[in-house]
């Protein structure tokens, strides 16, 4: 009986395959992109075409009604909201180049073995990210503060006064807390990827008679393109939804307003202005934009790409 | 003790949401009905296993609220989950009414309101209905430095105006040394001193609303900050932050005038301090004898509540009962909006770090020269986020506070609008 089953299995195995088992497979992952991401999406997008009506004082009750895309044209008419947008890509054109280079260097000095008790020195760069960024943030809203901050004490006591706070650079005192947040991660992103360079590359290279610095730009780096690809792609969409360390800052200094990227005024207009619908179609925006930049940033460097293999 | 009855109220709250229905059930089976309470009052613990000890057929379970609590509740409500009871503050309770958020408990609780100060009572009242239960109200006072007073010679100022000659004595007599600091981030500071000058946001006339926020009152209240940040007599420091406090602790802010619950935060903040500060009435407009008022607070039974005869039961013995008052003002630093807990000779205690001071004598007088001008409206927590961020581009000069008043109005008059409430000049 049972060798008789397993036999009919092991023919059925060979014969036709039930044409649902592929579909099985794929269920969970289908499963939870619809759960966590289409179906999140799928309510911003409907919440954006809605809006909660009341009538006469109020205290009669209230409806939610269809309003079309009014949503998005008092979204575009923010000119708080909207003004967001050049804010955090200005960040980004700045905090992105810095962060990848200060990481691809110290993941190319790991590389080169001169670095001596490297796994401390991994370990050091990297546990930053461990840390959770609102309280990195908290942490350097302290430093920040010039009557509790032994930091800016000490500039004072030889004379110079720095005010991390002040309107003019408080956009670069957030990139100071995210880079040395996210430098960790993104180094480790691109060390893993040099470690799997075969090492006859570097070998070659050297027979060649390249040093340790055209080695570095010229083998490494375009070996590790995809990591690099990676890596500064998800800085920037980091970037256009930058909101924990603004957010945090916010409230030890006034020269960061409730809006000041697109996400805390989504945030602020949601919750503390109350107005859900509004601030679905805000997020729509910002989703709709964050998608624009990544295709642009990928398109650049296809062509990029492109035009190195026909160089080659 | 506490620990095994909230444990237990806990199991019974799950099972509870596991066997019965939604009608109520409870109480008829033998089992306790439930009641979750969300707060941030100081002491609340201790009351609340109280009343659980008396009363086996309502059990409450308690919540400390901290950081952003309060906006978790508006968005669990609307996903229709959340606490029964929540405390909040009453500037934001229409705006609760109108989104449905809160339950009328007209029935429950109408025979208390011969307890409660017709102030209080009124800002739980819309359209005849009661939506919550008072819990406590904030007179302002000043509490001030009087030993950097009489180092410098100078008199606590009784008017606006020698507000400002006193900043500028102070000023001169000290380079570091400041009358007080403007917060641009504190709304309740400026709240007061619009009641004080007899103005409102809001304003109800007919069938629509009015906005005030940039009317005479406000302005009058603008153009005196206005002058003091031109002269360089205020900081400008966000409050509550650790470089705030450092001010407060080495001397630079010599007074603060805040509400009749501030006194306890500064002790708790300054405890070096103790014996250097009094409490003053706060500074008064020329020709005008009025106090100022922050806001107060209010219990309200949520729109989910199941139970709300025992939540409302269990709130009105929270703020009105006569076992409640001592510990609510001892314990929680309120003021309270009751008359019984107003006739307590728990808020006539000496205060050892205000120099032995009874310092509520100023507060309730405080409270009785308040103008009941006040009306609260839909969408505080709008007006709030919009003149708050305008208010920080005028402490970087970058605007005035007219301008930002201008900006706020125009603002607020739209998104009341766009909510479909209707709005008409006053």
């Amino acid at each position: 009986m049972s060798t008789a089953t397993v036999g009919g299995s092991r023919r059925r195995r060979h014969g036709a395959v039930s044409p649902w088992a592929p579909y099985l497979f794929v269920a969970p992952f289908v499963l939870l992109f619809v759960l966590f991401l289409v179906a999140p999406i799928a309510v911003a997008v409907v919440n954006s075409l809605f809006s909660r009506q009341s009538s006469g004082l109020g205290f009669s009750g209230s409806s939610i009604e269809f309003v079309g895309l009014t949503n998005f044209a008092r979204a575009f008419a923010d000119r708080d909201f909207i003004e967001g947008f050049p804010r955090v890509l200005l960040y980004g054109a700045v905090q992105v180049p810095v962060m990848m280079a200060v990481a691809a260097t110290i993941a190319l000095l790991f590389d080169t073995a001169l670095v001596k008790a490297r796994r401390f020195f991994q370990f050091a760069v990297f546990l930053p990210y461990a840390v959770p960024s609102v309280i990195a943030a908290l942490l350097w809203g302290f430093l920040y503060q010039p009557s509790v901050s032994p930091i800016l004490q000490f500039f004072e006591s030889i004379g110079i006064t720095l005010s991390p706070l002040a309107s003019t650079v408080v956009l670069w005192s957030i990139a100071n807390v995210a880079l040395w947040s996210l430098i960790g991660i993104n180094m480790i992103i691109l060390f893993s990827a040099l470690q799997s360079v075969p090492r006859e590359m570097y070998e070659a290279a050297r027979i060649d008679g390249a040093g340790e610095v055209r080695t570095a730009l010229q083998i490494k780096l375009p070996m590790i393109a995809p990591a690099l690809l990676l890596t500064t792609l998800s800085s920037i969409i980091g970037t256009l939804q930058l909101f924990n360390e603004p957010q945090v800052l916010q409230t030890i200094t006034s020269n960061i307003p409730s809006d000041y990227t697109p996400n805390m005024a989504i945030y602020a207009t949601s919750t503390l202005g109350k107005d859900p619908h509004l601030a679905s179609a805000m997020a729509v925006i910002l989703g709709l934009a964050t998608l624009v930049v990544s295709l642009l940033v990928l398109a650049a460097n296809k062509r990029t790409t492109n035009r190195a293999n026909h160089g080659l | 003790m506490r620990t095994a009855a909230t444990m237990l109220a806990g199991a019974v709250a799950v099972t509870g949401i596991a066997a019965c229905s939604p009608e109520e059930g409870a109480s008829t089976s033998g089992e306790p009905v439930e009641v979750e309470f969300w707060g941030w009052v100081p002491g609340l613990e201790e009351l609340v296993a109280e009343w659980n000890g008396d009363n086996p057929d309502i059990q409450v379970t308690f919540h400390r609220m901290t950081g952003d609590d309060g906006q978790k509740v508006e968005a669990a409500v609307d996903a229709g989950a959340g606490p029964d009871l929540v405390q909040l503050s009453t500037h934001n309770l229409p705006d609760y009414v109108i989104a449905e958020r809160v339950q009328d408990i007209t029935d429950y609780v109408a025979e208390d309101e011969s307890n409660y100060t017709p102030a209080s009572w009124a800002s739980v009242s819309f359209d005849g209905r009661v939506f919550g239960v008072p819990q406590g109200i904030g007179p302002a006072a000043t509490m001030y430095r009087h030993d950097i007073f009489a180092e410098h010679g100078i008199e606590f100022p009784g008017t606006w105006e020698e507000y400002l000659d006193a900043a500028r004595a102070l000023r001169e007599a000290d380079d570091d040394l400041y009358l007080a600091n403007l917060s641009p981030s504190e709304m309740g500071q400026w709240v007061q001193e619009i009641q004080q000058a007899e103005s409102s946001w809001y304003g109800i006339t007919d069938d629509a609303w009015t906005v005030g926020v940039d009317d005479e009152g406000s302005r009058l209240v603008a153009e005196r900050w206005q002058t003091l940040i031109d002269e360089d007599l205020v900081t400008t420091e966000p409050m509550w932050t650790p470089e705030y406090w450092s001010l407060v602790n080495d001397g630079t802010i010599a007074s603060i005038t805040y509400a009749a619950w501030f006194p306890s935060i500064l002790a708790e903040n300054a405890s070096g301090l103790a014996g250097q500060w009094s409490v003053a009435p706060m500074p008064t407009n020329t020709g005008s004898n009025n106090g100022g008022d922050s806001g107060g607070a209010a219990v309200v039974v949520l729109a989910n509540a199941e139970a709300p005869e025992a939540a409302a039961e269990f709130a009105s013995w929270l703020n009105g009962s006569d076992d409640t008052q001592e510990a609510l003002i001892t314990e929680g630093g309120l003021f309270p909006s009751t008359e019984n807990g107003l006739s307590s000779p728990a808020l006539l205690q000496e205060n050892e770090f205000y120099d032995d001071q009874v310092i509520n004598e100023v507060f309730i007088e405080a409270a009785e020269n308040t103008p009941a001008t006040w009306v609260e409206g839909p969408n505080f927590g709008f007006i709030q986020t919009t003149i708050l961020d305008e208010f920080a581009e005028v402490v970087n000069g970058e605007q005035t506070f007219i301008e930002a008043l201008e900006i706020t109005q125009e603002a607020a008059v739209a998104d009341l609008e766009n909510r479909g409430l209707e709005v008409t000049s006053p």
